[in-house]
């Protein structure tokens, strides 16, 4: 079964390399891995099976520097599903079609079969890759490093969750609430420190739908980066981290201590439909100075008061793009199509995976891949041309938060509004910052908006979406084709990827319809489920009519027999009867 | 500021409330008068005068001490006794109704073509019986039931009827000051029973036939629109399960149906939402739903079918002496029974068409029927 989402592993690095200097290519690392199932019981309430690599789960950690050249072998070896997968941070300049996504730059990997790359991660294949940078502008300051993951946890797997999820059974679009929290997939994690000393810790959520709060107990963070993108340190007790984003902060160890100190990471409840009396939010680990010493309970706290990522400053000092050449205005909306079933649009429409995967659309449609048309009606498509300045406008609709990523880029975050703006209003708004944040993960706020910008100079097929797992499977994704035609020139699909979509029998040739003679004509396109009837349908009014009939002839037979006079006979008798027995 | 003193929805829904309990109350009291009247049988009239409006007060009574209590229990207990069940209750209770409604409706149009002969057949079901006939349990609760079918039916009625306006007082109150209940309970109230008297009056003054035919006719319709309502709360109860909570929380839209049943559904005029204004009253007294599904409304045509193939057979039968599909069994043979004392089945107009018409020793004999052949 398909279950490909845009999931990740990923990496606190610093993308610049990878992007700007291709040709720098310091090693080649290769990675061979079995993807298959094995068992896992995190959190030590339930075992349940999990997607490990070479039988092992939790993931290793992968360390790669900056410049290197990664391959990665994959062997799907689940046996029933299939699978693909997807690196955060990296920008696959020039190689769009290794970014992941099903059905946007590639097909899914079937079972047994070998592919380079792709998967679906709640299950268990997410973890943390890092980059090392050794032009790190804050090297020297710190004297290790603390890789920390925090995630949320579910005891049953993803079919059956999807299957109730995506469901007539669930029309207000109840997502299913995790059974724990996890950091480093584990809990109570114990992480030995020296007094004194300053760690750089890169913190991500690896998780499939909770945010989360991280705060250390008596200790404050220093954040220098952010999706791997250097800032300037911002100081802050409280971060909150969404699904899928990235930070990195410096903390300075007290320097003297015999105590131990607790880092908590607890899930923010706002999205979750009912919170189980039995449900533990928090994870906790603690920072270990001293063995022998207890480690305590963390403290409750009264309120969450994290940072708000729209203050930092980048430490290149980039300043903001000029003006934007496009403005996409993307409008979120939930709502229940046809089947009785809650999904998630972009301006009414819900993202539908294509007959053809995107990337393989924009190559082979020739001088019509410019055109946005091609690509079909429920992908939510965009093309950019080489070097055009986009604006991302994203008006939410919904009362509830979120973190949205955009492949193949980091984009400046030039403007967030609170809780309850509502869309944004250009002519309301003050100046931008001069040197905006920059990340690749944005969380937008309930019924509020933001808006983004970015330069499109990285030719491929990037997938803007909610990075909330179950959204994304209802639909909350757009597409931005960029220089297709820049793209038709210097990209071609390696064999193994094309070979994976034949297994399915999924052409790798055409538009959004697998139509390669006239790229205009979308019939056979997938479409989204239709929407409800909004009224009176055929059926309906056949029912009322149908039943008016009914009531009127019930009612003139009732007339008739009211009105029919007694017959002689009956008359006869009923005054035989009066008189034998009086009246 | 002002003060809300009149809660519309609170209104509408003791409106239509009444209005039932009017129609069924009103017609019984009109019929009664019309064919047993106080100047041809005062006594007998006033017994079952007294009875219906002995069933009316229990009635009441009954459900401001059960409704009291919910809501007691709702407020000092914060326990909803009204949701889990609300629909299962409802549903059961609508075809209860509707199944007295169904039986009395046809008696009184049988009744009073023969005024002369059930005058006296009910003067004797009032005496007392002198407990000589023996009869079965089942005819002894038959017996029983007859005689007093005049309270039974506002007695059911009320009380349903009250109940369901509890809940649904309970229910939009919530949001509402409490200065702005009597005024809208008293003028619903009020406004049903004028609608009532009106009735009554109309039914005094009218031929009676025509005023039975009309009034038979609309309690009719009353009676299909609660059969219909009982399988849609049937249903409703059953999706509520399945989406796990209430779904009508979702209001109108997307989500409060299931999409699967749906015959149709439209995202307004929904009679249980906040009081349900005048598209409650509609479904009072003809059963219409925003969200219709396959069982109301086949239930609904089910109904009427079988109302017209009823009363098809029973003229049918007082024409021809046997029910259709059966054989004639002896011609000009007349069985007069003394019904009451036998502990005769009184099934609506079934009685009286064993005591006028043809009937053979090979019919099951009853009690202590006499035969007696009739020469032509």
């Amino acid at each position: 079964m398909a279950l490909s989402l845009s999931s990740f592993l990923n990496p606190i690095a610093i993308l610049l390399s990878i992007w700007l200097v291709p040709t720098v290519v310091a090693d080649t690392v290769t990675f061979d891995w079995d993807i298959g199932w094995t068992r896992a019981n995190p959190d030590g309430l339930a075992e349940r099976p999990v997607i490990g690599i070479n039988g092992q789960w939790p993931l290793p950690l992968l360390n790669i520097t900056k410049g290197d050249r990664v391959i990665v072998n994959m062997n799907n070896k689940l046996g029933n599903e299939s699978t693909s997968m997807h690196f955060h941070g990296m920008f696959q300049n020039g190689t769009s079609d290794m970014d992941g996504p099903v059905g946007v730059t590639q097909c899914d990997v079937p079972p047994g079969s070998s592919f380079r790359l792709n998967f679906t991660y709640p299950d268990g294949l997410r973890g943390q890759l890092v980059v090392h940078d050794p032009e790190n502008p804050y090297l020297g300051q710190y004297d290790a490093e603390i890789p920390l993951t925090l995630s949320d946890w579910y005891h049953d797997e993803m079919p059956g969750l999807i299957a109730g999820f995506i469901s007539y059974k669930n029309p207000t679009g109840a997502e299913p609430v995790p059974k724990s929290a996890l950091m480093n997939d584990t809990q109570n994690l114990t992480v030995a420190v020296e007094p004194g000393k300053t760690y750089y810790v890169r913190l991500s959520n690896i998780g499939a739908f909770a945010g989360q709060y991280f705060w250390i107990e008596g200790h404050t963070m220093r954040v220098i980066e952010v999706d791997g993108v250097y800032t300037d340190p911002a100081e802050t007790d409280m971060i909150y981290i969404t699904a899928s984003q990235r930070y990195g902060f410096l903390v300075t160890m007290k320097a003297d201590s015999s105590a131990n100190f607790a880092m908590v990471g607890s899930m923010d409840t706002d999205l979750f439909d009912k919170v189980p009396a039995t449900l533990n939010t928090n994870v906790t680990g603690w920072l270990v100075y001293d063995d022998g010493a207890p480690k305590v309970a963390a403290a409750l706290l009264e309120e969450f008061r994290p940072f708000d990522d729209m203050t930092l400053r980048p430490q290149d000092g980039m300043e903001i793009l000029g003006d934007a050449d496009l403005t996409v205005t993307l409008d979120l909306s939930m709502n229940n199509l046809g089947d009785g079933a809650n999904y998630a649009f972009f301006n009414d429409i819900t993202y539908t995976r294509p007959v053809v995967p995107t990337l393989y659309s924009a190559l082979t449609t020739g001088v019509n891949a410019n055109d946005v048309a091609v690509y079909g009606e429920y992908t939510n498509s965009y093309v950019l041309q080489k070097d055009e300045i986009v604006d991302i406008v994203l008006n939410n609709a919904d009362k509830g938060k979120h973190p949205f990523h955009l492949h193949g880029h980091n984009f400046q975050a030039i403007y967030r509004g609170p809780d309850n703006e509502g869309s944004y209003n250009a002519t309301n708004e003050t100046a931008f910052p001069v040197t905006p944040m920059r990340r690749d993960v944005l969380m937008v706020r309930p019924l509020g908006n933001f808006v983004i910008r970015f330069k499109a100079d990285n030719p491929g097929v990037w997938f803007f979406h909610c990075h909330i797992d179950w959204h994304l499977i209802t639909g909350l994704a757009a597409t931005f084709i960029e220089a297709p035609l820049e793209l038709q020139k210097t990209l071609t699909i390696p064999e193994d990827h094309l070979e994976a979509c034949r297994v399915f029998g999924v052409p790798v040739a055409g538009n959004a319809a697998g139509n390669t003679v006239d790229v205009l004509n979308l019939e056979g396109q997938n479409r989204a489920v239709a929407p409800l009837p909004a009224g009176f349908t055929a059926r309906g009014i056949v029912a009322l009519v149908f039943s008016c009939i009914s009531a009127f002839l019930g009612m003139a037979v009732i007339a008739w027999y009211g009105a029919a006079p007694v017959s002689t006979a009956e008359l006869a008798c009923a005054k035989r009867f009066v008189a034998k027995h009086g009246g | 500021m002002t003060v809300n003193v009149f809660a519309v929805p609170v209104f509408f829904i003791c409106f239509r409330e009444c209005l039932e309990c009017s129609i069924v109350v009103s017609v019984l009291l009109a019929w009664l008068k019309q064919t047993i009247g106080p100047e041809r049988d005062p006594v007998v009239y006033k017994k079952l005068v007294r009875q219906i409006w002995w069933g009316i007060g229990l009635g009441f009574g009954c459900c401001i001490i059960i409704g009291g209590g919910m809501i007691g229990a709702f407020y000092g207990l914060s326990k909803n006794a009204f949701s889990g069940a609300e629909n299962l209750w409802e549903g059961a209770f609508s075809l209860l109704a509707t199944v007295i409604i169904t039986i009395v409706g046809a008696a009184l149009l049988r009744v009073s073509k023969l005024q002369d002969k059930w005058r006296v057949k009910l003067s004797k079901s009032l005496e007392k019986d002198d407990g000589s006939t023996k009869r079965s349990c089942f005819g002894s609760f038959k017996l029983w039931g007859q005689k007093y079918s005049m309270f039974l039916l506002p007695f059911v009625t009320v009380l349903r009827e009250g109940l369901e306006a509890v809940v649904f007082i309970g229910g939009v109150g919530l949001s509402l000051p409490a200065t702005a209940f009597p005024l809208a309970v008293v003028c619903g109230l009020a406004a049903g029973v004028a609608v009532g008297y009106l009735i009554y009056r109309g039914g005094n003054s009218a031929r009676l036939q025509i005023f039975l035919i009309f009034s038979t006719c609309v309690l009719y319709l009353v009676a299909a629109g609660l059969f219909s309502k009982a399988v849609w709360n049937f249903e409703i109860n059953a999706w509520n399960h399945a989406v796990g909570g209430d779904a009508s929380e979702t209001g109108s839209g997307p989500g409060s149906y299931n999409i699967h049943n749906s015959v149709w559904h439209v995202n307004c005029c929904n009679p249980q939402l906040n009081g349900g204004g005048g598209w409650g009253v509609f479904n009072a007294i003809l059963g219409w739903q925003n969200s219709a599904t396959y069982g109301s409304v086949i239930s609904y045509n089910l109904y009427w079918v079988f109302i017209m193939a009823g009363f098809g057979s029973m003229r049918y039968f007082e024409k021809n002496g046997h029910w259709p599909l059966m054989k004639a069994k002896a011609k000009a043979a007349i069985v007069e029974d003394e019904p009451i004392e036998s502990g005769e089945s009184s099934r609506t107009g079934s009685d009286l068409m064993e005591s006028s018409l043809e009937m053979t020793e090979s019919k099951q004999p009853r009690g202590s029927t006499r035969v007696r052949e009739l020469t032509a």
